[in-house]
Parts: structure tokens; sequence; C-alpha cells
């Protein structure tokens, strides 16, 4: 009765207390393999729904038992390797765990579970996820025909079925997406206040569907009923964090990345300083942000933290600030792969016009001065020869480049605004502006 | 999540060959890669849920400025490199062909 006595003494005591925290956490299946064992050798799924009762007026506890138990079944399964059962156990605790999270709903729903409790929502929410996530893995990674949704199907495509738990989990979780946003309480006992940990939960799991479209409504929803909740300021860092990251991704891939620096800014600048691993993900998508607004790179300090970043970025940005046009090249073949699965590449793509952009400065640089009158400070030569930029362009590339060519990316920085010039086509030249040819560069 | 890694450190440990195990799985954790995770102080039950001002890393940061993080894209010291020196006398070959 070991199970019984220490889940209900911290039950009701949290309860008493009205710490939803701690409340959450008697909900939470992360229970020590030690409780566990204690919990499987002296109790049966008979004796938890009894003495659930005795013990509690909700009887969503009673769920959360047998789901333990469920559980505890699974992860017995799990460690042993006899696998006499080759059933899909993640599938039956998902769905258990789907009846532990219904009858919470239908608690907040139908009896008045107050605010305070919402944690208890948070931790029902993250573990479906997690079990859906792990009732996918098993059913795609075993032979057993998974027979309740495959009849009647004329046309087999095996990936249709692939996120089918965490798909049904995205549906569950936008209704309690639903359920915490159309709350009418007062704002200090609002069930509002989940509406941001949920909304999390929702976006992490569309982003795993990849369905950016289904993110915007969500961030749409929150947008609509902004003044009607409490200000986002007054959220926990974490989960700003967590939502300003997401909403950044999104507006980076919707090429908006003016928003996607400003969302990814705040999230770098709020993230707890020891997150690493969160702070490269941020990273990851504003120093591209970085180099299209403002043409900058990290420096060396910043990417000091992250092996992996500076192996994905460095060889780029050292390209970049050479002007070493071939190379720049080279290296976002080299990490295509990486660029594309991270969906960077075709951002960092158009770094290749900064580059461009710094190896023509180094050209008008290298032309050096005029010779100065006395008294007057000495004039850049600004007439510069196509061929000279031709041959800077086509240098350490096997190809040659022709001129039409070399005129065509000309015309596009004018154009683009890096370079203040024009083409004289018949003397072959390029004249450039006395005063900031390459605007914002110092020259 | 925790209860996954939870569950992968038995197996893990059972088996004597467990690094290999650990290189087979690397292609799945590469996907969970792109994740962005749980703030591991934030623990949901622990009191250091609400990080203060300080620990942020503008908070941490507020030390030295900022601007060290950025820098521009184009570096006028670094000319000794084999690339300048390269474009410098191509452009010298350049220039050397239009007088002749």
């Amino acid at each position: 009765m070991a199970f019984d006595s220490v889940f209900f003494n911290e039950f009701s005591d949290a309860w008493s207390r009205r710490d939803g925290y701690r409340l959450a956490r008697t909900l939470s299946p992360e229970v020590s393999a030690e409780e566990l064992k204690t919990i499987y050798n002296s109790t049966n799924a008979h004796d938890i729904k009894s003495s659930v009762r005795r013990g509690l007026q909700g009887n969503a506890a009673l769920v959360v038992g047998i789901a333990r138990d469920e559980i505890n079944a699974a992860r017995e399964s799990d460690g042993g390797n006899d696998s006499e059962s080759p059933q899909l156990v993640w599938t039956k605790v998902f769905e258990a765990w789907t009846d532990v999270l219904n009858q919470l709903l239908r608690g907040y729903q139908n009896h008045g579970f107050e605010a305070w409790t919402i944690p208890c929502l948070y931790i029902v929410c993250k573990n479906l996820r997690a079990f859906a996530i792990k009732a996918d893995d098993e059913r795609n990674s075993s032979s057993v025909e998974d027979t309740t949704a495959n009849n009647l199907q004329d046309d087999f495509d095996p990936d249709t079925n692939k996120n089918q738990k965490l798909e049904e989990c995205a549906r569950t979780l936008s209704r309690v997406f639903m359920i915490c946003q159309t709350d009418r309480a007062p704002i200090e006992e609002s069930r509002k206040w989940g509406s941001y940990y949920i909304a999390n939960l929702l976006l992490k799991t569309y982003f795993k569907l990849n369905s950016a479209s289904l993110s915007k409504n969500i961030l749409n929803s929150l947008r609509a009923s902004g003044r009607d909740m409490p200000d986002f300021s007054a959220f926990p860092k974490s989960q700003r964090v967590t939502f300003k990251y997401h909403e950044g991704v999104l507006a980076f891939l919707e090429e908006n990345y003016v928003q996607a620096e400003t969302c990814l800014t705040e999230a770098w600048d709020l993230c707890h300083k020891d997150a690493v691993r969160n702070k490269e993900r941020i990273l990851t998508y504003l120093i591209p942000c970085h180099l299209i607004n403002n043409h900058t790179l990290p420096t060396k300090k910043l990417l000091e933290p992250y092996p992996r970043l500076q192996k994905l970025f460095l060889p780029l940005c050292q390209c970049i600030k050479r002007g070493e046009l071939h190379k720049f090249d080279l290296a976002l073949q080299e990490g295509e792969d990486e660029f594309v699965k991270r969906r960077i590449y075709l951002t960092l793509e158009r770094g290749r016009d900064i580059a461009l952009r710094n190896l023509l400065r180094k050209v008008f640089i290298a032309r050096g001065f005029e010779e100065a009158k006395p008294g007057e400070k000495p004039v850049r030569r600004t007439r510069v020869p196509v061929a000279e930029f031709a041959a800077a362009i086509s240098l350490g590339s096997e190809e040659k480049i022709d001129n039409d060519e070399v005129e065509c990316l000309l015309a596009n920085m004018i154009y683009k605004g890096h370079m203040k010039g024009y083409i004289s086509r018949q003397h072959g030249m390029v004249v450039l502006s006395k005063s900031g040819a390459f605007p914002g560069t110092g020259v | 999540m925790a209860s996954q890694k939870k569950d992968d450190k038995p197996t893990a440990e059972s088996k004597p060959e467990a690094p290999a195990t650990e290189q087979q799985r690397k292609p799945a954790s590469l996907e969970e890669d792109d994740e962005f995770e749980d703030f591991p102080v934030e623990g949901l039950f622990s009191p250091f849920r609400h990080w203060d001002q300080e620990e942020t890393e503008a908070g941490a940061g507020a030390g030295d400025a900022t601007q060290h993080l950025w820098e521009e894209s184009w570096d006028d010291d670094d000319t000794s490199d084999d690339f300048s020196t390269q474009l410098k006398e191509e452009l010298k070959k350049v220039e050397a062909a239009r007088k002749r």
C-alpha cells in the first residue's frame, strides 16, 4: 500500500496548499524505477480504483492510476528483452493517457477546476505528446500491422500513417488550446494563463509534422485575443523564449527576416544563459537573419561555445568576409545537406551577394588613390575597368566567366544598392560614386 | 522528453556494446535535434522556472556590451591571406594587359 499513502498524501497536501506544480507532479508518469516496483508489487488495478475512490473526489486520478499501470507494463516490456508479446504497447499507453487528459478536461469544462491547477494540464499534455511519439516510433519500427487504421484503404502510402498518433495528439492539444483560450473567467483565475504553454507544445508538434500553416493558426488566434490575454511579459520566461523562438522561425520560413530577427533576438535575450542547446538553435536562425538584414556576421566570441555552429557557419563566414566567391560556392555545397535540413540553405545562398560586394570592394580599394593635389584629401580612383571585376569574380574558379555575365552581376549589385555607380559599356568601365561607392562599408 | 531518456538508460547499460547502439540511434536523434528543448532548469516543478533577469543571456552579458556579438562582414585588416595576394596579382596582370 506504499503507493496509496505516498501518492495520496502528496496529492491532498498539494491540493490543500493550492500548489499547482506540486499537484501536477502527482499526475506525472515519471516515477522512479524504485517507486514503480513498489507500486507494481503492492497493488493491482482494482486496488488502485477502490483506493482512489476512497481518497479522492476527482475521478481524474483514477484514470491516472490505470494509465500508470499501463505505463508500468510498457516499461516492463521495454526493459525486458523477451518480447513475447509483439503488441504495440506504447499505442496502448497513448490511448490510456488520452483518457487521462479527457478526464482532466472534463474537470475543467464541467466541474470548475480552478486556474491554479493548470500545471496538471501541462504535465498531462506534455506526456501525451511524448507517448504519441513513442507510439509512432514503435509502430513504424515493428512489423505488427495496425489493423485499426489500415482497413478498407485502396491506396497504400506508407507515409500517411507515419505520424498517426502524433497527429491525433495535435488535434487533442488544439482542443486543449481552445479550452484555455476561450475561458471567460476574470484574468486572475483564467485558464488563459495556460495558453502559451499549450501553444508551445502545439507549435513543437506542428513543426515535427511539418505543417507551418497550422502553426500560423495558433499565432493568429493568440494575436486575435491579444487584448483579453494577460500581458505577454507576465508569462514565465521559459514559455516566452520557447514561443518567440517558434514565432521567429515561422517568420524566417516566410522570408520575413526583419520580424524573424526581432522575435529571435527577444528569445535570445530572455533565454537562460546555461541553456546552450537552445541558444544554439536560436542562433541557427538568427545568424542568417543578421546576414540578410544587417550584413553582419557572428564574431568568434559569439560562436566560441558552439562547436556545431562553428562547423556550420565559419567556412561560409570567412568566404563572405574575404570575398572568396568560388570558395563560398564550395562551402555552400559542402554544407548543403545540413543547411537544407535546417531550412536555412536558401537564406544563406543570398549571402553570396555580400561575398560579391566584399570582393568588388576589395578591387576598388586595391586601385588606390588618384594623385593627390597638395592640400586636398586623397580621392579614390573611382573608374574601375570591368575586366578587373571580371578577373576578380572568376578568380579561383576554373571556368572563365564572360563579360555579359559580369556586367549582369554588376548591374544587380547596383540595383540592390550594394554598390553606387554606373556601367559605361563603350569604355568597358564602371564609374563608381565618389561619396560612398559601397554604402555602409566606409568607402 | 525525460521519460524517454529514462528508458534509454537501462538498455544502454545492460548491453556491453553500448557505443555501437548509440551510434545506431544517431539518425533517429538527429531529427530530434531540431526541436526546442524544455529548459533543464525549468523542470516544471522546480522553483527556478521563473529565472531572474541576471540569468538571462541579455542580463548575464550586460557587463560586456552586446556589440561584440556581431561584426561587419568585411575585413580590411586581413589582407595577407592567400586569396588577397592572389587577387592583387591577378589585378596587376589585368592592368598590365590593358596598358599593352
